[in-house]
């Protein structure tokens, strides 16, 4: 085919997308960070005051700590699912896959709306235990880091599963047959073989649930206590409540730079450049 | 005692009966290959042995204990397969110590040990290098390494060299034969390359549609089939219908299609004269003649002479349409019948051999 051709079909097909997110990407992306140095004095104040502003500090540690917790529960729950579903066979999978990929389709709107359903003090969770145990205080699970990070679970797991399943996939299959007739048991199968062979896809699951929890907004707002506000959160509260623009700008950049991080970590890991096996 | 006694093993899965009442004892420190086309059954049963599988009946005892209901991992067993097997994430070193491991080793003896199969295989350099960075053959001989470094009272091996070029797979051949000469490990060995059953084993299995067509040292199966089946899959045969004519001291008078008749040494099994039987004979037991005499009785074109180095092979259409294979070394100088002409061929009457037409 014509080269030049070529080159003209791409940048027409491309050309509308490219539009659109010069228009209402890039543009209000840039119009942020014009604000957040005040306009054209270039001044860097806004992000002077958030280095010494203890609320700051406080959602940044937060915002860690609940993107940490949601991952790592995540990954648990997420790898014991890849597991079982690497077994069954792949019709089996094929069903499966879709009560993965369920909550992928629901709005997280919706989804948060029905945590606070099945979690609050006369939810589900709790009529279950008291009748279970006979217990009469329910376990407070709403508007707080339990609420919080139940829903980011919900909300994460497709996109751990997804990754670790294609890694176990992947894995020859005789390897465990050989370390079984070696004499290996089960856990150590598990822990020498199936798990450090599957660590790309792990670190790929990880890297994305993080990537997609430090800029939670709807989860802590609905599910979470005064205490759980997050980077987002934190922003909507400058931008709303204090009207305080340049400093909602910089607190979006810096929310920016952290994510642009991790992306920058997953797509060396997918493209293989990080060693590490 | 026998290191492995099989015992009417059966293994179906639905209708198909992938091994059937399969019975076989293999010696301590023996070598013993089972050989067949694929689907006979030979890979099920190293399966069974190993606990890949369960039988749908029957018995597996290896070294005097019953292990039809253990775990592969409790069996004691190596494993060797066609793609290796190799742990990709742990450097050769720790391939190696793998089943030391396992198996609560202290680290002074397993880094001694390791040590010791490095040298037997003859690659004491490669220790902390990863798998990938090594050849097929050097892989196989790490994998190798791996299930004789723990000494299981059993190696059974899945087409080792079924991914190695045809000389490296001779290479390996030799090195396999000398690690069980030298470690006296029994070993059971499945194939479908005729030729590396015939010149590792001491004796072969010889599978046919998950039943044994027989066992026997590579001679036995070549020199004294027990079945048309047995003389097609081992080397070339021609094999030609015969009636029996008469009974004649130690041999039995056949006649061919095209009339001729021959003596043959007399069969085990019982020739009633008038019955039907195959006339076996080998290639290189034959010879051909551009006239015919006594010895060279059978008439038939000559269709094509193939030189292959040391050996020449004459392909004769008999008389009677069958095809007639003749092996004959190659001289410098040999007079050759012209392609197309008439040829006699002939061979000894105790080089032939009858095969049950049943």
């Amino acid at each position: 085919m014509n080269h030049a051709l070529d080159t003209r079909h791409a940048a027409l097909l491309l050309a509308p997308l490219t539009l659109l997110m010069l228009l209402f990407f890039l543009m209000p992306a840039l119009s942020i960070v014009w604000t957040s140095v005040h306009g054209g004095q270039l001044d860097l104040a806004a992000y002077r005051e958030l280095l010494t502003s203890a609320l700051f500090r406080r959602v940044l540690a937060t915002t860690f700590e609940i993107s940490i917790e949601a991952t790592a529960l995540t990954l648990v729950i997420g790898y014991a699912i890849a597991m079982h579903l690497a077994r069954l066979t792949p019709s089996a999978r094929a069903v499966m896959m879709i009560f993965v990929m369920l909550p992928f389709w629901t709005s997280i709107l919706v989804k948060s709306f029905a945590f606070t359903i099945v979690l609050g003090d006369a939810g589900l969770v709790n009529r279950a235990i008291s009748w279970l145990f006979g217990t009469e205080t329910p376990i407070p699970m709403l508007f707080n880091r339990v609420g919080v990070v139940l829903g980011m679970l919900n909300f994460l797991l497709p996109f751990m599963v997804l990754p670790v399943l294609g890694n176990l996939l992947a894995q020859d299959r005789t390897l465990q047959r050989a370390a079984e007739t070696m004499g290996a048991g089960p856990v150590r199968i598990f822990l020498r073989i199936t798990l450090p062979l599957s660590l790309p896809g792990v670190l790929s699951g990880v890297l994305m649930c993080l990537s997609l929890s430090v800029g939670s907004y709807i989860t802590p707002a609905l599910l979470g206590g005064r205490t759980d506000m997050m980077m987002a959160n934190l922003v909507d509260f400058y931008t709303r409540q204090t009207l305080d623009w340049p400093a909602a700008s910089a607190i979006a950049m810096v929310l920016l730079l952290i994510t642009a991080l991790i992306v920058v970590l997953l797509t060396r890991v997918r493209g293989g450049n990080v060693e590490v096996l | 005692m026998p290191m492995i006694e099989i015992d009417k093993l059966t293994k179906r899965y639905g209708e198909f009966v992938a091994l059937a009442e399969f019975s076989l004892e293999v010696g301590k420190g023996e070598f013993v290959s089972l050989l067949g086309p694929s689907g006979s059954g030979k890979t099920t049963l190293l399966n069974l042995i190993a606990g890949m599988t369960r039988p749908s009946s029957g018995r597996i005892v290896i070294d005097g204990v019953d292990v039809t209901d253990l775990p592969a991992s409790k069996r004691d067993l190596g494993m060797v397969f066609q793609n290796y097997a190799l742990m990709p994430h742990m450097t050769v070193f720790e391939n190696i110590a793998f089943p030391l491991r396992v198996r609560r080793v202290p680290n002074a003896e397993i880094k001694r040990r390791v040590g010791e199969v490095l040298d037997l295989i003859r690659m004491p350099h490669v220790a902390e290098r990863r798998p990938r960075e090594l050849s097929g053959g050097q892989q196989q001989r790490i994998s190798l390494a791996r299930c004789i470094v723990y000494r299981p009272s059993l190696i059974l091996m899945d087409e080792p060299l079924g991914a190695l070029d045809k000389k490296l797979r001779e290479e390996m051949q030799i090195e396999i034969s000398r690690l069980h000469r030298e470690s006296g490990i029994t070993m059971l060995y499945v194939t479908h390359d005729q030729e590396e059953a015939l010149t590792m084993s001491d004796r072969i299995v010889l599978m046919r549609e998950g039943r044994c067509a027989q066992v026997g040292t590579a001679d036995e199966l070549y020199f004294n089939p027990v079945s048309p089946y047995v003389a097609d899959f081992i080397g070339h045969s021609n094999q030609l219908t015969c009636t029996i004519l008469r009974e004649e001291g130690g041999n039995v008078v056949v006649g061919l299609a095209g009339g001729d008749r021959r003596a043959v040494p007399r069969p085990a099994f019982p020739v009633p004269v008038g019955g039907k039987a195959i006339l076996l004979v080998r290639p290189e037991s034959a010879s051909l003649a551009a006239r015919a005499d006594d010895h060279h009785s059978l008439r038939g074109t000559l269709e094509a002479s193939l030189v292959v180095g040391s050996n020449i092979k004459h392909v004769v259409r008999l008389d009677s349409g069958e095809t007639f294979l003749v092996q004959e070394l190659n001289h410098r100088l040999r007079a050759r019948p012209a392609i197309g002409s008439a040829v006699w061929v002939g061979w000894s009457a105790e080089a032939s051999q009858l095969l049950s037409a049943s």
